[in-house]
């Protein structure tokens, strides 16, 4: 199955969905050292984003979000490929900079037809989810 | 995009090779929004020291000064923090020096501060300012008229290298209406301190999706300074507001209906004692009341806070280590009143860090085994990060509380009755 999505940062990349329908933040929500959820009482606390599909709904909170994406990819911990309903700029800004491929918009609902674990590609410059299934 | 000849010429490189990484990534970043078009800055905002060595080099590589001014965020001083004891302070001073040469050989301001205003540094309305740092943009944005959108670290060193942003966003005048509006229900402000603002202002940020802007009604006219900035820095730490209106205050709202556009909002936000009460509760995350630290100056100090928590010092020997982040020339204002003084005399310290981010003495990468593993602060924003960056205990409360804590060691803060 495809999903036509709009194209936040180029590149393509695949992996398992990690599906969390809440807003994210590089500053935070990711510890670079080891590409997990820390945050406490969080629905992902443990959950490893790293080299992942993660599926979200926009980015939120520090500017200092792009500098954390930056230290996450370097020790390669950053998610393999991104996509959310809508960006914005500090997420936005991270992507681009650390070239993880992302997508926004999606044409059909993600949280309805992706779920955590499913095997999913991106190709980002065309705009292309797919989902392949478990 | 379309550029013009200047800035195609960046792209091409004929200004050097950092110059034409930073065009390349505000391009690719103004086309993911859709931006057609370039804007001049007034002037550009960055921070050296959180951004990593290795982005700064490649953006900065072959550039020369740049003609506009451009300034800088809250800095480290691993110098002094090794003079407090701090033993990992070595570890933060080779990337430091080397990031902090290049930036003087650049010509832009160290100004290393969150609150450039009270340098006399501040955008008249409807200039465009890109900066990196949330809390000063949405002072930016909402305290002077100044348009300024949301930005991350890295991209803002691109703009100011490029001396130009991509014209979108709370750039563009009609995007700046207020599409959420607060209304205070039982709420009685007169007795508020700064510690209130704070609180308010934390509890509005989660409560609006995105970095939409948003409209505050039912506040005394005219409030003052300190009161409208700790209201509007505290909402993009628990959220991203970039633009928050004070109705009778902000210059965009002299009038509720000049904050919407004449238009209705498309969501109320209501405040009352409840919603105040569990922010406060929230905001103090504590077991006993031990208290290690006190932190002041997120946002970075003014002079008049600077006098109050003189007089609350004077001749007193401080329990707590106490920290106020302030810019080094309202530093040196207090040092001309004699309050830096009294107040290093009780055995505060002054430094133009982020008291708040990258707290050297709660900081365990920073402070090593002398950690103080709790702290107080009157800031809901420090209060945040206090918590989720230095992982310590966190007492929130006023001033005043916050003195007495550093005097004594012991929290005897408490929620507000609210009238």
């Amino acid at each position: 199955m495809e999903i036509r999505a709009h194209m936040v940062s180029a590149g393509t990349a695949e992996g398992e969905a990690v599906v969390y329908k809440g807003p994210f933040s590089f500053l935070g929500d990711l510890d670079p050292a080891t590409g997990k959820v820390p945050v406490p009482r969080h629905q992902l606390e443990g959950h490893v984003l790293a080299n992942k599909v993660f599926v979200f709904t926009t980015g939120k909170g520090s500017s200092g979000g792009d500098f954390a994406a930056w230290v996450a990819k370097k020790n390669g911990n950053a998610p393999a490929a991104m996509i959310c309903l809508e960006s914005e700029p500090v997420l936005s800004g991270a992507v681009i900079v650390t070239g993880i491929p992302t997508v926004d918009k999606p044409e059909k609902d993600v949280f309805e037809l992706i779920h955590t674990g499913d095997y999913i590609k991106v190709d980002a410059t065309k705009g292309i989810i797919e989902v392949v299934g478990k | 995009m379309q550029l013009t000849n200047e800035e195609k010429r960046m792209k091409a490189g004929e200004y050097g090779p950092g110059t034409q990484r930073a065009m390349d990534l505000l391009v690719k970043y103004g086309d993911s929004f859709d931006a057609e078009q370039f804007a001049p800055i007034s002037y550009g905002h960055i921070s050296y020291d959180f951004c990593p060595e290795e982005f700064w080099n490649l953006m900065t590589e072959g550039v020369g000064k740049t003609p506009h001014r451009v300034t800088t965020h809250p800095s480290y001083s691993p110098e002094v923090w090794k003079q407090w004891g701090l033993s990992l302070a070595d570890n933060w001073a080779g990337e430091h020096e080397r990031k902090l040469k290049r930036f003087l050989e650049l010509g832009w301001l160290r100004t290393e501060t969150c609150a450039e205003y009270l340098l006399g540094i501040m955008p008249r309305k409807g200039d465009i300012v890109s900066m990196g740092g949330s809390c000063m943009q949405v002072a930016n944005n909402s305290l002077f008229g100044a348009r300024v959108d949301r930005m991350g670290i890295l991209i803002s060193l691109a703009a100011a290298v490029c001396g130009r942003t991509p014209l979108m966003g709370l750039l563009v005048p009609e995007n700046r209406f207020a599409s959420h509006m607060v209304e205070l229900e039982d709420l009685d402000v007169s007795n508020w301190t700064i510690a209130h603002y704070h609180c308010l202002g934390y509890y509005i940020g989660d409560q609006v999706p995105g970095f939409k802007p948003v409209a505050v009604n039912g506040l005394p006219p005219n409030l003052p300074f300190d009161f409208a900035r700790a209201l509007v820095i505290s909402m993009p730490t628990s959220g991203s507001v970039t633009l928050g209106h004070i109705v009778g205050t902000t210059p965009e709202a002299p009038t509720l209906e000049a904050a919407l556009g004449g238009k209705k909002p498309e969501h109320v936000i209501r405040v009352g004692k409840r919603e105040m009460t569990q922010t406060w509760e929230r905001l103090n995350v504590w077991d006993d009341n031990t208290v290690e630290h006190v932190a002041f100056g997120c946002p970075h100090a003014t002079i008049d806070e600077i006098g109050r928590i003189a007089a609350l010092v004077e001749g007193k020997k401080l329990k707590a280590s106490l920290l106020i982040g302030a810019s080094a020339p309202v530093e040196a204002l207090a040092r001309r009143q004699g309050w830096a003084d009294i107040i290093e005399k009780a055995g505060g310290h002054f430094e133009p860090v982020c008291p708040s981010i990258t707290n050297p003495f709660t900081r365990p990468d920073i402070a090593g085994k002398n950690q103080a593993k709790s702290a107080a602060t009157d800031s809901a924003r420090s209060a945040h990060y206090l918590a989720t960056v230095s992982g310590v205990k966190v007492f929130f409360g006023t001033e005043e509380e916050c003195v007495n804590a550093a005097i004594t060691g012991r929290w005897k803060g408490e929620v507000p009755r609210w009238k």
